[in-house]
């Protein structure tokens, strides 16, 4: 390619950069500066301060951030338990129904996901769908109360990164052969053997890529916990959004912004390595 | 025998896991299908099969207004970040280093929403740009950009480089090569990309909810304001139309065959 003389310079290239870094790194790196400063009542800068992360050194706080790394790790485990045999399905056993079913997978996953927080209103109610099927069938005998519970959070975070789980696994494990599984019966192996030693190395990269797709997101999550969880379910994106459009709470929303988006950086990494660990010692010990 | 007796039963708890998923991610879809088309108001049991929330879904001009001000926004993010990837596809295909660019924008799948949109949010203030049109269209190509680059890089790279070297060494000039030979060849996944970042655009509520400002309300946050309210069946009425809008969109993306190079 060198024989060839480019006909516009870089500028050409520029502007995705440009925008990528005035809209997307600045604004970062200014709520990060933005939590470590002292700005005085005249609207001045003042000094350097630890001051914002001080006040949020209480068990409170780092209460909810835990409270929201659990949701993450439990809604990707969860997931991933549905999401395997799924995409396990739709690549292997699918045959002629796999298009549909695809295609039923990805309509919901296309959609706004607030008609579905609406559409589990009406199953979750009161008087919805699931009370009057289990009064029905004489399961319960009074309405239960569904809505607003961390149960109806974790139910429509599930709901919603389903898909975001099943499509990396269903890829990788599109791209290998049946043959392989099959060999490894024809070997001996049981179905658990084969599982463990052959389909679950081989669509490792798309579990753990569906693992940190869902996981990353719903961290940060706050329209669900806010929508299903009631008023009294706080959790990380909530309290971000209720300091950062409030008035004067702007500075110890951007150290908490700050603050969380460290804890998250870190248990990524941990839970990263964890799975590194656990592939090296299982697949190649 | 025994083994055939196993193998049997395996399949069988497979089928059901399978079977209860779907059930499970379409069971609100028809209740709330199937409410839009009853003439009482929910929690009422079934009445009577009727259409007025669908006629008074078409009088309802706010929620025209927010539907149109939806595709205003998406489809000016998708074309901008669409352009602006390909300017910079354009430069990588003359054979300009963007290597290192290219994790830049692995950031965005990095960064929850939320952070990014108070970010955004707090940026926007800082440097007085009112909120509105404007800067949800910046914020939605933020997110259509981190689709778009790294899609379509890899999609580039997949291609044949002789084919771009035998158009240059019959004498075509690097644009016309980009034109007639790397764009047409782009093209399947270049829609297939258009339309996801359409569709993230046009569904998401994040980055709305906090760029929108009051003069761009958006379906999304017309929804929520629903929701706040209460139920409706007009809304019912709304998402079986959505639901069918995002049907057509799938059955185009499946059409395209690059589709299984998405995700």
């Amino acid at each position: 390619m060198k024989l060839f003389k480019k006909e516009l310079p870089f500028s050409i290239g520029a502007p995705a950069i440009i925008w990528q870094m005035v809209f997307f790194y600045v604004p970062l790196f200014l709520l990060t500066l933005s939590s470590i400063i002292k700005i005085s009542s005249q609207g001045h800068f003042e000094s350097l301060t630890l001051d914002h992360f001080a006040a949020l050194l209480k068990p409170a706080y780092a209460k909810i951030i835990f409270r929201s790394l659990f949701l993450a790790l439990g809604n990707a485990l969860l997931c991933l338990c549905l999401a395997y045999p799924l995409a396990y399905f739709l690549a292997f056993r699918g045959k002629r129904f796999k298009n549909i079913l695809l295609f039923l997978l990805i309509v919901p996953f296309w959609t706004n996901f607030l008609l579905h927080v609406y559409a589990w209103y009406y199953v979750l109610e009161r008087e919805g769908f699931l009370n009057n099927l289990l009064m029905k069938i004489g399961m319960i005998h009074k309405p239960l109360i569904l809505l607003n519970s961390l149960f109806a959070i974790v139910l429509m975070m599930v709901y919603y990164y389903l898909p975001f789980m099943v499509l990396p696994i269903y890829t990788s494990l599109e791209r290998f052969e049946l043959r392989l599984q099959e060999a490894s019966l024809d070997l001996g192996a049981s179905w658990f053997e084969t599982f463990r030693r052959v389909l679950l190395p081989l669509s490792w990269p798309g579990v753990q890529a569906g693992f940190f797709l869902v996981f990353i997101p719903s961290f940060g999550e706050f329209a669900i916990p806010e929508l299903m969880g009631g008023d009294k379910q706080f959790f990380v994106g909530s309290v971000v959004s209720h300091y950062i459009l409030g008035e004067t709470t702007g500075s110890l929303g951007a150290a908490f912004t700050v603050m969380s988006c460290l804890a998250l950086l870190l248990s990524a990494i941990l839970l990263y390595s964890v799975m590194r660990r656990l592939f090296k010692k299982t697949w190649n010990g | 025998m025994n083994n055939l007796y196993k193998h049997v039963s395996a399949r069988i708890g497979n089928l059901s896991l399978i079977a209860a998923t779907y059930l499970f991610l379409y069971v609100p879809i028809v209740v709330l299908i199937v409410f839009s088309f009853n003439s009482e108001q929910f929690p009422s049991p079934w009445v009577q099969f009727t259409w007025k929330w669908y006629r008074e879904l078409f009088e309802s001009v706010h929620l025209w207004q927010s539907f149109i001000n939806s595709l205003i926004v998406a489809v000016s993010s998708t074309s901008l970040s669409l352009i602006l990837g390909l300017c910079l596809i354009f430069y990588h295909a003359q054979g300009g280093r963007i290597g290192k660019f290219l994790l830049l924008f692995y950031g965005n799948l990095v960064i929850p929403e939320t952070v990014l949109a108070v970010s955004l949010l707090a940026f926007f203030a800082l440097i007085s740009i009112p909120l509105g049109f404007p800067t949800l269209i910046i914020a939605h190509t933020l997110l259509g950009l981190g689709f778009v680059i790294p899609i379509l890089t890899a999609r580039y790279l997949e291609l044949d480089p002789k084919m771009n070297e035998v158009s240059l060494v019959l004498g075509a000039s690097q644009m016309q090569t980009f034109f007639k030979i790397t764009l047409p060849l782009l093209r399947p996944s270049l829609i297939a990309t258009a339309l996801l970042v359409f569709i993230i655009s046009f569904d998401d509520f994040i980055l709305s909810y906090f760029c929108a400002g009051s003069t761009a309300q958006t379906l999304s946050l017309y929804l929520l304001s629903m929701l706040r309210s209460g139920v409706s069946p007009v809304v019912n009425a709304l998402s079986t139309l959505l639901l069918c809008l995002s049907s057509l969109l799938v059955l185009i993306f499946f059409s395209i065959k690059a589709r299984s190079r998405i995700f």
